[in-house]
């Protein structure tokens, strides 16, 4: 920022204060913070009040610190982060306001005015196209359905104005949507899609970001509009981290601090299955096919299902096959014959689809009663969104029912309370785990 | 003129050895390939348990040291997908002739009252609405005949050169509900609905059981007799109309008769193995290179040829590789060099 600029906002500061004083407005919190994190906080502070902070130095309202031991241990849900590293630990309810103001675009402003955030950030998105994105990101649109998902993974949902959510098409998944989001409905009321995009209407909603897919057909067209475009195309286990890093990066040190719970979460769930599984043979590791919107369309080995199953602990039959979705015929799946069957958790393949069908009796699946509906909340588990631990979890418990000590309602509690910040409902989500 | 034409081309394929035996191997190649088709396939079943398979229905023994899974592949998988490729290429072919004659126009094919088209929009409408596999047969056959009613009805509305003013309600129509199955595709859920109507609109067997055979095989079989019954007075339609009347027919009736029974066959076909293109459009051009463009002949040759091809192309569809290859590639693949040897060998006129 250049310096003339610097000079008014410098007087707004000081008026501000001078404001403040005359019109006393104590913060209803006490405040501690480590020395070194002292200077932002007070600019935070400043900025909310009017005055400059008093800090305590033991039992506060708030503390201030880069100190993880302040945290309870073992737990998924990441604390407020306001810079890199350091985060609010919060022990009174009357210190949630401010915190919401310090994570918020404007408390992010406040620290990149002050110097303690970078103005802009550099990243190389999934295709490798350098961007330089101004912060804060105050408006974000998510046409790529599974990107909505990876920003509400890091906490940045109320930065969306528009977005596609794959799997809340249904009565039901738009009342869980709803539920999890109040602005579920107004979110998703454009028409984006990887196919399609209203230009004037993007225009209108002036983003800050778009995130997209690599392969949405409108990436020129948009281009023309000057809005930095983040190319996601996560098929892989280490593509959807690096998805999660990316809008870590892009939208503040919050949402990295989340990005970087949810890896590490991820990598926590996946060495626990691996560890329960590592000491089997192929012959042991149950042969998988997974099945789509229809009985014969099953996955191939690029797509990120194939992984599910692999981090599962299962072998995917299909994974020779190329590209997206595969077309086969009954013929091949009898060559394969699959210990177990998984049908995505969208389309209209139902278990009985297969049971009743008197074609599939011949399937070892089939016989062994081994055909599963993949559950879902909203966002699908079998695709490449935060949610797929829940789906690796689910799998490792049904292909390996005695040796998974991992409990998909209890993870699911876990998960939706430490990355949507919803409480879900426990008899629900039991249910669609056990079903 | 015309007519010296027409008598010199039957004077030409009147009864000459070489062509009659070319026309009875042609008529028998569908019967030659379902029987080999059926012994193909990704899973290796000896030829002999493919034959115990097939006849086990009438003696039992028979079934005798076939495993379930050589029983099942054999009689619930491949038998009904084959005869559908069969019934399936049959109709196209044979419609495909008859439109061509009664419209008077090599470039046509029984989608031209736009019978596909509405097909494609009533499964479209019924995968939207979640129906089952037959309701769906059912939406894609209703609609096909709905779409052909309307192209019939607004041709009405005119009583001068009715052909022509039918082909263009039938464009018409069709462009109708190509656009209604677009709608229909836009507003389709991508991860439910948008994949099954995709899936269905490219047209392909892999799902075809017993259950879709019964209507398909009923409505194929009678609307080939039809057109089989109706042969040579095809020919005198191609002549024209002026010609027919005089030679004392009703070409009026006649034609619709023959639309009626094409368009039911088609909607059956379209209904169960969805929108295969290409086979209506150039195998009845095949047919005239090989036995000549009498109707008398050519009917019966479009019938088999059309089953003969389709069943090779969706054997190979099923075995080239371990995922399906859509028919409408293979077709394209297959068909086209095809038809250029055999225009390069017979030089007949059209």
């Amino acid at each position: 920022m250049s310096s003339f600029m610097r000079l008014p906002l410098a007087l707004l500061l000081m008026f501000t204060v001078l404001l403040g004083m005359s019109n006393a407005q104590a913060a209803p919190f006490t405040l501690q913070a480590d020395e070194t994190l002292q200077p932002a906080v007070a600019a935070l502070y400043t900025a909310q009040y009017g005055t400059a902070p008093t800090f305590v130095t033991t039992d506060a309202d708030l503390i201030a610190t880069t100190d993880r031991t302040l945290l309870p241990e073992d737990s998924v849900s990441v604390p407020p982060h306001f810079l890199p590293d350091a985060f609010f630990v919060v022990r009174s309810e009357s210190a949630s306001a401010f915190v919401d103001f310090a994570i918020s675009p404007d408390g992010q402003q406040t620290l990149i005015d002050a110097g303690f955030l970078p103005a802009s950030v550099t990243i190389v998105d999934q295709v490798g196209n350098t961007l330089d994105i101004p912060q804060p990101v105050r408006r974000a649109i998510t046409p790529y359905s599974l990107a909505t998902y990876v920003i509400y993974g890091v906490g940045a949902a109320d930065r969306l104005v528009a977005g596609g959510y794959l799997g809340a098409r249904t009565p039901e998944g738009a009342a869980r949507m709803e539920a999890i989001d109040p602005r579920f409905p107004e979110l998703s009321s454009y028409v984006m899609n990887q196919r399609e995009i209203n230009i004037e209407e993007i225009a209108n909603l002036a983003p800050d970001v778009i995130f997209a897919s690599a392969r949405s057909a409108w990436l020129d067209t948009v281009a023309e509009l000057g809005i930095p475009t983040v190319l996601f195309q996560g098929e892989s286990p280490e593509l959807l981290k690096q998805s999660l890093t990316l809008a870590g990066q892009i939208f503040g040190p919050n949402a990295a601090a989340r990005a970087a719970a949810w890896i590490a979460y991820y990598d926590r769930v996946l060495s626990a299955v691996v560890a329960q599984t590592s000491g089997l043979s192929d012959a042991e590791r149950p042969r998988v096919l997974v099945i789509g919107t229809e009985p014969l369309r099953v996955i191939s080995g690029d797509m990120y299902q194939t992984d599910i199953v692999a981090a599962a602990g299962g072998q995917s039959v299909s994974a020779e096959l190329k590209g997206s979705w595969n077309d086969v015929n009954l013929e091949q799946v009898v060559l394969w014959d699959p210990d177990v069957i998984i049908i995505v958790p969208y389309g209209n393949v139902t278990v009985a689809t297969l049971t009743d069908s008197p074609e599939w009796q011949v399937i070892k699946a089939v016989q062994d009663g081994k055909v599963y509906k993949m559950p879902s909340w909203v966002a699908p588990w079998d695709t490449p969104v935060p949610d797929s631990v829940l789906g690796i979890i689910w799998l490792a418990q049904k292909l390996f029912p005695e040796r998974i000590a991992l409990d998909c309602s209890a993870e699911a509690v876990t998960f939706f309370n430490a990355f949507y910040g919803y409480d879900i409902p426990r008899d629900d989500i039991a249910a669609v785990c056990a079903s | 003129m015309r007519l010296l034409t027409m008598r010199r081309v039957w004077a030409a394929s009147a009864p000459a050895r070489a062509g009659d035996l070319l026309y009875a191997a042609l008529l028998l190649l569908p019967f030659a390939l379902i029987i080999a088709a059926l012994m193909v396939g990704l899973y290796t079943i000896s030829v002999e348990n493919v034959l115990r398979a097939l006849l086990a229905p009438f003696f039992p023994d028979l079934a005798n040291g076939l495993t379930t899974t050589e029983l099942t592949l054999v009689q619930r998988i491949r038998l009904p997908r084959v005869l559908s490729a069969a019934l399936i290429g049959a109709t196209l072919a044979s419609t495909g002739s008859a439109f061509q004659g009664i419209f008077k126009n090599p470039l046509v094919d029984s989608n031209l009252l736009g019978v596909t088209s509405g097909a494609g929009f009533g499964a479209a409408l019924a995968l939207l609405l979640g129906g089952t596999t037959l309701v769906v047969q059912g939406f894609a056959f209703g609609f096909g005949l709905l779409a052909v009613l309307l192209a019939y009805a607004g041709s009405r509305i005119y009583s001068t050169a009715p052909m022509i003013v039918l082909t263009l309600m039938g464009i018409l129509i069709g462009s109708f509900f190509g656009s209604l199955t677009s709608l229909m595709k836009y507003v389709a859920d991508p991860l439910n609905t948008l994949p099954a109507i995709t899936f269905w609109l490219l047209g392909g067997l892999t799902g075809v059981t017993w259950q879709s055979v019964p209507t398909l095989a009923l409505l194929t079989v009678c609307g080939s007799l039809f057109l089989w019954s109706v042969r040579w007075r095809l020919n005198i339609l191609s002549l024209g109309d002026t010609e027919a009347t005089t030679l004392g027919m009703n070409p009026n009736r006649l034609k619709l008769a023959i639309i009626v029974c094409a368009t039911l066959m088609t909607a059956a076909a379209v209904a169960v193995g969805g929108v295969v293109g290409w086979v209506g459009l150039v195998i009845p051009h095949a047919g005239r290179i090989l036995v000549g463009p009498d109707h008398k002949r050519l009917i019966p040759v479009s019938l088999a040829l059309g089953a003969s091809f389709l069943l090779v192309i969706d054997t190979l569809s099923r075995t080239l590789l371990s995922t399906e290859v859509p028919l409408g590639i293979l077709t394209g693949l297959v068909g086209v060099p095809l038809l250029i040897v055999l225009l390069r060998r017979n030089q007949t006129g059209w």
